[in-house]
């Protein structure tokens, strides 16, 4: 009358990690059960017999044990994948799940790894999404802070979580999101899964959600009536919806007095336009509409490019594809390795490509201001999709000159315009407040 | 989430778009003397247009101008905005290809007018296709940098000024309100677009006030500058004025050349805005006429700008453009008259149980 324990066996013959463990119990026989990678066995086998040692009978023992006591077979087996530990007695007439002492599979609270923060706290939120969430509610003591987990997926169910302010959040948003989350029926493996469900923005290289590593920015987040999400073994807090001004904010900036914060936040802006506009700008100035500027300026524009066998907009395309190539080189390098690419590339771009007169001074001027300006948004998502945004525009520079950079800029904005998620415009700054505290 | 100063901002935009290239003209043409006479009249029978208009909007909360028309009745509704769409396109056309022109002349002399054409006409059509809250929020982009930029051209154009040429400045023989012309003129505005949003947020009289005003403002600028700089004598003679009394102005420290190039770019802001509420409002009343499920309203916009497009592609010069521009904006003052005062009417008989509707 083995059958419990039979078919858990049979159901985990190929995995050799698998371990049934006999043990006796007040002269009954009983089974522990587990994976010894999720399991630290010896030392749940001795808090096992501890609690044992306290207690009369074996029921008595499952009592203090869990409160999870005879459960079908198929909750064992759920359980068993989740790292927990199934006790069975002999006799199959019992059988309880208990919380193991785990192995140590996730890393402590580290410092921030994608982010940098100056002048402020220096944790940030790691794999594990209970001690993310708990590391919310240490910071944000109030009852009013609601949290819905969900467990979604089809071959491995993955853990969500939402949290928000009550009252703050407006109920609309909170509604259609949980909606959103509850049909969720394929794997979220990444952000893109996710934010795929959040309605139609396929070919967008504008996200729904904004990724932060910082419990802190997470809260302001909340108290500016969003919504975090957080996925199981995912670092970051997903905040939704992402909206412009995450772009050219955090609120570690606010630790400096109001003055240095505006300066930040605008040089991130200039930053941005710069990024987007200047390439766009420097071909249709140099190759469309020379004549501008005036003529002392435009000789000196025309001198800078004399001998150069390339058009402007080849050159121009060429320089910013080489500069994105080492951006994305570097991060793939090895840490040893990258800066290497780094010298390298810096004296292809900055003199032999000059003195080979392939490119002129000026680009290299502009590409330089460009690759700084680029990375002074905040975030490496916004970094990327502003760094997209510049190609169509120098396109329509080298069509039509100083036209196509101020329609293809006009055309951007519309574009980021058209962009809401459930309902939020991507162009707002802040979400009016319009929860309810019932 | 519609606000009142996004209204506003629109607003703004419209006639700043339509006004720029021809109104100096016209204005040139109506008077020798004491313009600001014509300008502010223009100004102030816009505004009692607009309070018709407005307080006609308000019998009939949270609807549009088509909706009440189809109160009215279906055919009502046909008879008087066919020729109101038909007119739109028209002037969609038309100003398109008005700017097309000045902006070649500003930028690109040896670029077909074509290419520019189809940039324009693809901007604005997705735009409108993107609908009313996409224009909204773009255009308060585009509004915080085309401003500072018209700002800069009106002050800069200071330094060429010569005060004595628009002496005399009090004359006012009222007869411009007899010229065909001055029909026209009150063609320049653009405030038949407010009773298409059904909003839920009443339109303010003082917000669009503000608006009202700096417009006008803006309008006597625009007829100004062109005469202080050069003169009435002169004025009349130039096809663009206000582009010529731009391209005249030298600033010595400035790195740029002309600003003509501030003022080409400020246009193409401008007539972005303006042309694609233009089509939003033509696919909404044709929404609402046919209504058709499996027509969506994108289709319309873009069957509709495919149409204004050949009229504005076959348009062989700039005068005629001129002039069939000045007939649109004609026929545009009569819908702007036609529709408040019928919607004013309707409202007002409504509202004192003399028509009875079905809810």
């Amino acid at each position: 009358m083995k059958n419990i324990v039979k078919e858990i066996k049979s159901k985990f013959s190929n995995h050799h990690d698998f371990f049934i463990e006999e043990e006796l119990v007040d002269k009954t026989a009983i089974y522990l059960i587990g994976f010894n990678t999720l399991i630290d066995l010896p030392k749940s086998k001795l808090y096992v017999q501890q609690i044992a040692a306290s207690s009369s009978s074996v029921k008595a023992l499952f009592i203090n044990l869990s409160d999870q006591i005879e459960v079908d077979t198929e909750q064992l087996l759920k359980a068993i994948l989740e790292g927990k530990l199934v006790i069975v007695s002999k006799d199959n007439e019992e059988n309880v799940i208990v919380d193991p002492i785990a192995q140590n599979l996730s890393r402590s609270i580290e410092e921030p790894k994608n982010e940098s923060a100056i002048q402020a706290s220096m944790d940030a939120f790691g794999e594990d999404i209970n001690i993310n969430i708990g590391m919310i509610r240490k910071r944000l003591n109030t009852e009013r802070l609601c949290h819905s987990s969900y467990q979604v997926g089809d071959l491995d169910k993955r853990r969500l979580s939402m949290l928000y302010i009550k009252g703050r959040t407006p109920n609309i948003l909170i509604e259609k999101v949980n909606q959103q989350l509850m049909q969720i029926n394929s794997d979220i493996e990444t952000i893109d899964d996710l934010n795929r469900q959040f309605g139609k923005r396929r070919l967008s290289p504008v996200s729904h959600l904004s990724t932060t590593e910082l419990p802190i920015q997470a809260i302001h987040s909340l108290k500016k009536n969003r919504i975090v999400l957080f996925m199981d073994n995912y670092p970051f807090a997903l905040v939704f919806p992402n909206l412009i001004w995450d772009m050219f904010s955090i609120e570690n900036d606010r630790n400096f007095p109001f003055v240095l914060t505006f300066m930040l936040r605008i040089f991130r802006v200039i930053g941005a336009m710069a990024t987007v506009v200047l390439p766009a700008l420097y071909v249709a100035l140099v190759s469309v509409n020379p004549g501008i500027f005036r003529a002392d300026l435009a000789l000196f524009v025309a001198k800078s490019r004399e001998g150069i066998p390339l058009s402007a907009f080849l050159e121009t395309i060429l320089m910013v594809v080489i500069v994105d190539l080492i951006l994305e080189a570097i991060v793939r390098l090895p840490k040893s390795v990258g800066p290497s690419i780094t010298m390298v590339g810096g004296i292809i771009l900055g003199q032999a490509m000059v003195e080979a007169k392939l490119v002129s001074n000026l680009l290299v001027i502009v590409i330089t201001a460009v690759v700084i300006a680029s990375s002074a948004v905040v975030g490496m998502q916004n970094s990327l999709y502003i760094r997209l945004l510049k190609y169509p525009i120098l396109v329509l520079a080298s069509l039509f000159g100083i036209l196509g950079v101020w329609t293809g800029f006009i055309f951007t904005v519309i574009y980021l315009a058209s962009l809401t998620s459930d309902d939020i415009p991507y162009l707002t700054f802040k979400i009016e407040q319009e929860g309810d505290t019932k | 989430m519609t606000q009142r100063i996004q209204i506003v901002i629109v607003f703004i935009l419209i006639q700043l778009s339509i006004g720029y290239l021809v109104y100096p003209n016209l204005i040139y043409a109506l008077t020798k003397t004491a313009h600001w006479e014509v300008v502010m009249f223009q100004g102030f029978l816009q505004w009692i247009l607009i309070w018709i208009y407005i307080k006609g909007l308000n019998y009939f909360p949270e609807n549009d101008v088509i909706d009440i028309y189809l109160k009215m009745g279906r055919w009502a509704t046909i008879i008087i905005l066919t020729p109101f769409v038909i007119n739109l396109i028209a002037l969609v056309a038309f100003n398109i290809r008005l700017h097309t022109e000045v902006i070649i002349s500003v930028f690109l002399p040896r670029t077909p007018y074509w290419s520019i054409l189809i940039l324009l006409y693809f901007i604005s059509v997705y735009t409108a296709i993107k609908g009313l809250g996409t224009i909204f929020r773009s255009s308060i982009f585009i509004f915080l940098i085309v401003i500072p930029l018209v700002l800069f051209n009106i002050f800069s154009s200071v330094i060429n000024f010569d005060i004595h040429n628009v002496t005399p400045a009090w004359n006012s023989p009222a007869r411009f309100l007899f010229n065909i012309k001055f029909f026209y003129l009150l063609g320049f505005s653009s405030f038949l677009f407010l009773g298409f949003m059904a909003s839920k947020t009443k339109l303010s009289f003082r917000q669009l006030f503000i608006a009202c005003a700096s417009v006008t403002l803006f309008f006597l600028s625009v007829v100004y500058i062109p005469l202080f700089i050069f003169g009435q004598d002169t004025v009349v003679t130039l096809t663009n004025p206000f582009l010529e009394a731009m391209d005249s102005v030298e600033i010595s420290w400035f790195s740029f050349n002309r600003q003509t190039m501030f003022f080409g770019l400020s246009l193409v802001g401008l007539v972005i805005v303006a042309n694609s509420v233009m089509l939003w409002m033509i696919s909404q009343v044709m929404r609402k006429i046919v209504t058709s499920r499996r027509v969506k309203s994108s289709y319309w916009i873009i069957a509709f700008s495919v149409i204004s497009f050949v009229f504005a592609f076959f348009v062989p010069n700039q005068s005629l453009v001129e002039k069939f521009f000045l007939w649109s904006t004609g026929a545009q003052a009569y819908s702007m008259i036609v529709i408040p005062f019928t919607i004013f009417i309707y409202g007002f008989l409504s509202k004192r149980g003399v028509i009875r509707y079905e809810k």
